[in-house]
């Protein structure tokens, strides 16, 4: 009797960068690769883009959703908490260029691996071969060198990310270098910093700051003023625990503590307060702002220290957004991709407990050239010279 | 596919349900009785984007037409679940409160609620029958599809 054997495909292609990449969720519902909508309407232009390997990311940060040991294939894993959906690039670049007068930053995020330099640059050549849109990648140092960071420039990124995360030294060890697998190294972050910041130029460069992994306020405040010093920017992000992550049952930052961390670093940044005006208790929680009651006013009231920090886009508006991807549609807002509302603006207040924690001050101390530049897209303020 | 049910777009509706043109719900009623079962209609699931979450309301409470029985969440949208018709929540499925998912992968299938109804007149402010849902489901593809909250 014959034996049939089975007719043996050939196997697929893997699905893997630099030919695929991930998008994010509301990326992929901007570009139609998905069905959705936001629950209000606001414009949205800030594509995030997401290296994409079947071994994944061979960091294992305690708190990410792509860390290593945590359970589940790659392709399952959830970033930032909702599915990225892996598209192909040449697709992705097509639909890019057919939206483009919509778009306003796109954003290539590295991960962690053997090829990602190759591929970063390979899909940034592509991108840059069909669209204008500025391009900003977000790094992962163990893969780079000043020769990489230059020939990226060269590629047509103008903006370089780095996601410091954790603001100390000694959490940094603890939650992402001492770690089952694949550590990290602080000392190999702030090189790629330094290195960024020569190349790139002041203010073409941001460290990722993360609220939520037990650092103390006094500590971000001391990372927000060493990265204004050497005009970097720091951009905040609200730690929103990963389910099945090593983190995962942590509790997210208090709303309160986040709000007015939000609202001391614009006025450092910004508005020129020095770092006297913030005053800490025993464990470095932010107990008091000094400063006149009119500044503070008006900064709560326009809104902008409450928006999400990311890059421009090329005319200067706000180009990265990022909508809910540290707070969930049901939760109250933590960094807003839209200038708040008077009705957002009575959440903030009710947050914010100003009363609780604002004393009268000096104004402005800070020189103006040492301030950072407005947050994309805000307008110059007049009243601000009132104050200095 | 089974009888009465039918295409549009490449997505199933049925000839015998009713459906609440603003809400994006059918409604079944379930025989010999005045409970009417309540669920998505598929382009209202899907422009919502993968849900994540949904709350219903107990079983006991009453509520108007219009009214929430409820909440739904995805990944970037959450919004109220309204009552299509008014009725006395009589049940809900618990599959769907524990993996909410189900109704990703078929809202045709994946009932909210039953509700106990309180007028049955309500019922003609819905649609029904093939020819009616065909040309108004046909404008709403055509809709979302304009507002960019359906995929390519």
């Amino acid at each position: 009797m014959k034996t049939l054997l089975p007719v043996l495909q050939p196997a697929a292609a893997p699905r893997r960068s630099p030919d695929w990449v991930r998008i994010s969720y509301a990326s992929a519902v901007a570009l139609r690769f998905k069905s959705g909508r936001f629950t209000r309407d606001f414009d949205f232009g800030g594509i995030n883009l997401l290296l994409s390997y079947d071994e994944g990311c061979l960091s294992d940060c305690g708190y990410c959703g792509l860390a290593r040991t945590r359970p589940g294939q790659y392709e399952d894993k959830s970033f930032i908490r909702v599915e990225w959906p892996l598209v192909e690039t040449d697709e992705l670049v097509r639909r890019l260029a057919r939206c483009e007068d919509r778009l306003t930053r796109l954003c290539i995020s590295m991960v962690t691996h053997g090829n990602s330099y190759r591929d970063t640059l390979e899909i940034t050549k592509r991108i840059r071969a069909g669209v204008a849109t500025p391009l900003s990648l977000l790094v992962a140092p163990p893969t780079l060198n000043e020769v990489r960071l230059r020939t990226l420039k060269e590629a047509g990124a103008d903006i370089i990310g780095i996601g410091l995360d954790a603001v100390t030294e000694d959490l940094f060890r603890s939650i992402r270098t001492n770690v089952p697998q694949g550590g990290l190294r602080w000392e190999q972050y702030w090189r790629i910093v330094d290195a960024a910041r020569d190349i790139y130029g002041p203010w073409h460069v941001n460290c990722h700051t993360l609220v939520g992994l037990g650092e103390s306020d006094r500590d971000l405040m001391a990372i927000f003023e060493r990265l204004l010093d050497r005009q970097i920017h720091s951009y905040l992000f609200c730690f929103n625990p990963e389910p099945d992550s090593r983190m995962g049952t942590s509790p997210k930052s208090d709303l309160s503590r986040w709000r007015r961390i939000q609202l001391a670093k614009f006025l450092l940044e910004e508005s020129g307060l020095s770092a006297g005006a913030f005053a800490y208790d025993n464990e470095g929680a932010l107990v008091s702002i000094s400063a006149p009651r009119a500044l503070v006013e008006e900064t709560v009231a326009d809104g902008f220290a409450f928006m999400t920090n990311g890059c421009p886009g090329a005319g200067g508006e706000p180009g990265c957004t990022r909508p809910m991807g540290s707070w969930r549609p049901s939760e109250a807002p933590r960094d807003y991709p839209w200038q708040p509302t008077e009705s957002d603006e009575l959440e903030i207040r009710r947050q914010l407990r100003l009363d609780e924690i604002l004393r009268s001050g000096p104004g402005p101390t800070r020189p103006r050239e040492l301030w950072a530049p407005p947050v994309a897209g805000r307008p110059a303020r007049s009243v601000r010279a009132e104050h200095q | 596919m089974p009888e009465n049910w039918f295409e549009v777009g490449g997505y199933r509706l049925c000839s015998d349900r009713y459906y609440d043109a603003e809400r994006h719900l059918w409604v079944e009623l379930q025989p010999g009785s005045r409970v009417a079962r309540v669920g998505f209609d598929p382009l209202g699931r899907e422009t919502s984007g993968d849900i994540v979450e949904v709350s219903l309301s107990v079983v006991g409470t009453h509520v108007n037409r219009g009214e929430p029985f409820g909440n739904v969440e995805a990944a970037k949208f959450v919004g109220p679940l309204q009552a299509p018709v008014s009725g006395v929540v009589s049940g809900r499925n618990a599959q769907v409160l524990s993996r909410p998912g189900v109704l990703n992968d078929d809202p045709n299938e994946a009932w909210l609620v039953e509700l106990d109804m309180a007028d049955s007149s309500e019922l003609s402010q819905l649609l029904r029958g093939e020819e009616q849902l065909r040309l108004w489901f046909a404008a709403e593809i055509e809709r979302y599809r304009r507002q960019g909250a359906v995929a390519e």
